[in-house]
């Protein structure tokens, strides 16, 4: 009947699916200002968090995708998610590989699907985005994309410049990989394993058990004016729309179709060989209601769930240590260094899903991924880390781009004054005191000059830092030379401060044109 | 063996070995130029633009072909560590770097390639500093210098602190070498001129801040002598640098100067600057090192007014 349904489903998923993948791999920094924004606010958890924190564009996605629901049902699912369409992509390789591949109805376990939507949500209120960030699909797309198809990309891009660089071409540029670390490579592939297996065997079963963002479309979809539905006149009751639905949603017995699971590929409409299946408006159907959620259930849940956020707070270990020192600045380093714009670790953590897209776009890769730095609660969120790179002074780039609202955009003369640390100088590590030599490596990429070099010793001259215009930015940290313990480094500030603006007086020349030289 | 591997064991080792048992270094790469061939030690140049400046001064020299051969390879090297704007006088003016360029083209060079190893994000600075626009227009090459696998191994024989550096391989390769720094206040170094401006000619600076920074700038301007140093002061830098703060750190001096030795360069931009060139520790060093002279009032100085 309506064929063209799916080939309009598989054209508008292909067209999300890979803008938004090449937005995580756009090392390069081409794609157009905007369209981040854009892309993004049509993703569901994103866009739902941005509008509680601001209203804009995302909002307006926001109510897009609710209203395309209600409408279609979960069309988003099999269009708009990066995460469905990869499954999508593993189950077709699936089919491929076994031609008989077939599925059976299986009624889906709402239960769990929705005791987990509600913990996901009842912590996400209480402030830990950590159930939620396990599962959320565009997060959870992002992380595999910035953490390992990125430098995979970027292995392949230096291995091409190689290549041209021995004939002499120097048009693909070395990149260097700063911010990768053991734990940001083990969970996302664990993840990819734990999605393809799943979809590789069972199809859509993760959208349908674990996913935040299935569970609430879910619910909308049984509301939605269209449905697809079994036309009991032309239906043969072959059964094959039941073996092609990766959903496992329909039940060719009892001709039901479950509107809550089904996530609008349009696959079985596709595959009915007699034309008994339609996508109608909602006064035309045939198919009768559906399950419906306990209430109760869901109040006693949240109840019992909030106890349990407390055991998500940060932990870290204040570590032994004779060293007054060594004890300062382990203490330091277990607070972790929220991006500017990103207003307080509390706001940042409470917003950020982890999706790295900041990651993939900080143009000095200061940003990296982090483990257990903002404790459980804030597993993967993006940190500040100064060993690989520093917070360039000019760039703006993370805040314009976040989805969630956790970093907000930032004017570019506000950022110069947005202070997320303050510089901490230890003077016995400095090399000045300790090799009696000159080094200031700190104060040369000071940009607010808050690290200054004053006179010392046998005309050398030390480190001074004017806290009050520091922002932050790691400079001093990221090219200090002591090893292992940085002699100057950041502290950071839970709540963003505002630094002030470095003073500054007109100079005069000490040689003009018009003089004879000095020599 | 591949370009990399033929650096490392190729040029780290017998072409330096070479040199180092020969004592010949400045030969390497100053062999187009016969030190008594030039009529002057130095030249300075004041009060036009810095494009107008360049020409002048190296009409003095014989102009640019008296360096530059037909088919040569020339690596430039500028100041492009900061990502800040030209008026900030934290690189190397664009328009000077664009006509040594273009003289560089002029004068039959087969390729003019533009590096350095930046301290801010390399595609910002090459980009804000107006360097890479510029540099292109006059048909150059822009090189990247950002990762580690662009620099080889060379041993220093005469260095002091630092006996070994990784330099960047199109420097190695290249038959002119010229450095174009800018003159800039320098918090730790004091100054930074000609000599410390080949700190953005290798990988690991960070060795250098630890051992000794003034003994490692002399002992890496004794590897070996640029073809020409040509000293960028046309708007220079007088406090906060090397970065800056903002333009308010910054003076018109309108001046440029260019040198085959590079501690005389730095001398007589120090005393430009309103420094004694003795009270930068790295100057005393080189001079002493036997790098250059900075005996200003006995070398040959062709003074310019534009």
């Amino acid at each position: 009947m309506v064929r063209w349904l799916k080939k309009i489903r598989v054209a508008v998923a292909l067209v999300f699916f890979l803008s938004v993948s090449f937005l995580f791999l756009d090392f390069g920094s081409i794609t157009p200002a905007g369209l981040h924004s854009v892309l993004a606010s049509t993703q569901l958890v994103p866009a739902l968090i941005r509008t509680l924190v601001v209203f804009g564009s995302a909002s307006i996605g926001l109510v897009f995708i609710l209203v395309l629901t209600l409408l279609f049902g979960r069309v988003y699912c099999s269009t708009i998610c990066p995460l469905g369409v990869l499954q999508d992509i593993v189950i077709r390789i699936a089919k491929r590989i076994n031609r008989r591949r077939r599925y059976k109805y299986k009624k889906p376990s709402y239960v769990i699907h929705y005791l987990l939507f509600v913990l996901m949500t009842g912590t996400a209120i209480s402030g830990s985005l950590f159930l939620l960030n396990l599962f959320e699909p565009f997060s959870n797309y992002g992380r595999l994309l910035s953490n390992l198809v990125s430098p995979a990309v970027v292995l392949a891009n230096n291995a091409l410049g190689n290549i041209f660089g021995f004939f002499g071409l120097l048009i693909i540029y070395q990149i260097p990989i700063l911010h990768i670390n053991a734990a940001s490579l083990i969970a996302p592939l664990a993840f990819l394993v734990l999605v393809g297996v799943l979809s590789y065997n069972s199809g859509r079963v993760f959208c349908n058990l674990l996913c935040p963002a299935g569970a609430l479309l879910g619910i909308i979809s049984r509301f939605s004016i269209f449905k697809i539905v079994i036309d009991e006149n032309n239906c043969k009751e072959c059964g094959l729309c039941e073996r092609v639905c990766k959903a496992r949603c329909i039940d060719s017995h009892t001709l039901e179709i479950d509107s809550a699971a089904c996530v609008g590929c349009f696959n079985c409409i596709d595959g009915c060989p007699t034309g008994g299946m339609s996508f109608r408006g909602r006064r035309k159907q045939t198919a009768r209601t559906l399950p419906v959620v306990h209430e109760g259930r869901r109040a006693l849940l949240k109840s019992t769930m909030l106890p349990a956020v407390g055991l998500l707070l940060p932990m870290g270990d204040p570590g032994e240590s004779a060293d007054k020192n060594q004890k300062e600045y382990d203490e330091s380093h277990r607070h972790p260094i929220s991006p500017p714009g990103s207003i307080s670790i509390e706001h940042f953590s409470e917003h950020c899903t982890a999706c790295h897209l900041c990651i993939s776009s900080c143009p000095t890769q200061v940003l990296s991924p982090s483990f257990l730095e903002y404790g459980i609660a804030g597993i993967f969120q993006p940190r500040m880390n100064f060993s690989a790179s520093y917070c360039n002074f000019d760039c703006v780039i993370c805040g314009s781009i976040c989805p969630n609202g956790a970093i907000l955009p930032l004017d570019s003369t506000v950022k110069k004054q947005v202070q997320i640390g303050k510089a901490h100088f230890v003077r016995d590590d400095c090399v000045v005191v300790t090799k009696k030599k000159d080094c200031g490596a700190c104060s040369e990429h000071c940009p607010t000059k808050a690290v200054k070099m004053v006179p010392y010793e046998q005309r050398l001259v030390i480190p001074e830092v004017n806290d009050e215009v520091c922002v932050g930015c790691g400079a001093c940290e990221h090219a200090c030379p002591v090893q292992p313990r940085k002699a100057i480094y950041v502290r950071s500030n839970p709540v963003h401060g505002t630094a002030k603006k470095p003073k500054s007086e007109k100079i005069e020349p000490s040689f003009n044109s018009n003089q004879d030289f000095p020599f | 063996m591949d370009r990399r591997t033929f650096f490392r064991k190729g040029f780290g080792t017998s072409v330096v070995l070479g040199a180092a048992l020969t004592g010949n270094y400045d030969k390497l790469f100053a062999s187009a130029v016969k030190e008594s061939g030039s009529p002057f030690d130095l030249v300075a140049v004041k009060g036009g633009d810095p494009a107008v400046m360049f020409q002048k001064g190296m009409d003095a020299l014989g102009g640019i072909r008296a360096f530059v051969k037909k088919g040569q390879k020339v690596v430039v090297k500028p100041n492009i560590g900061w990502d800040v704007s030209p008026e900030r006088a934290g690189n190397t003016n664009p328009k000077l770097v664009a006509e040594v360029v273009r003289q560089c083209h002029a004068a039959g060079a087969k390729e003019v390639y533009v590096l350095d190893h930046t301290c801010d994000n390399w595609q910002r600075s090459y980009k804000n500093s107006g360097i890479e626009s510029a540099v292109k227009d006059a048909g150059g090459k822009i090189a990247p210098a950002n990762t580690e696998s662009y620099y080889h191994d060379v041993a220093i024989p005469q260095g002091k602190s630092l006996t070994t550096a990784k330099e960047h391989e199109l420097i190695l390769e290249a038959d002119i070498f010229i450095n174009v720094p800018v003159l800039k206040s320098h918090d730790s170094a004091r100054l930074t001129i000609a000599m410390k401006n080949l700190m953005g000619n290798v990988w690991d600076r960070e060795t250098w801040h630890r051992n000794d920074l003034h003994q490692c700038i002399a002992d890496f301007a004794s590897f070996r002598k640029p073809t020409l140093n040509i000293v960028d002061a046309y708007n220079v830098m007088k406090r906060n640098g090397p970065r800056g703060v903002s333009v308010e750190d910054v003076v018109v001096m309108k001046s440029l100067l260019i040198s085959t030795d590079m501690v005389a360069i730095d001398s007589a931009a120090a005393k430009l600057f309103g420094i004694n060139p003795s009270d930068v520790r790295y100057i005393q060093l080189a001079a002493a090192q036997n790098v250059g002279r900075m005996d200003l009032e006995n070398l040959r100085i062709k003074r310019i007014s534009v």
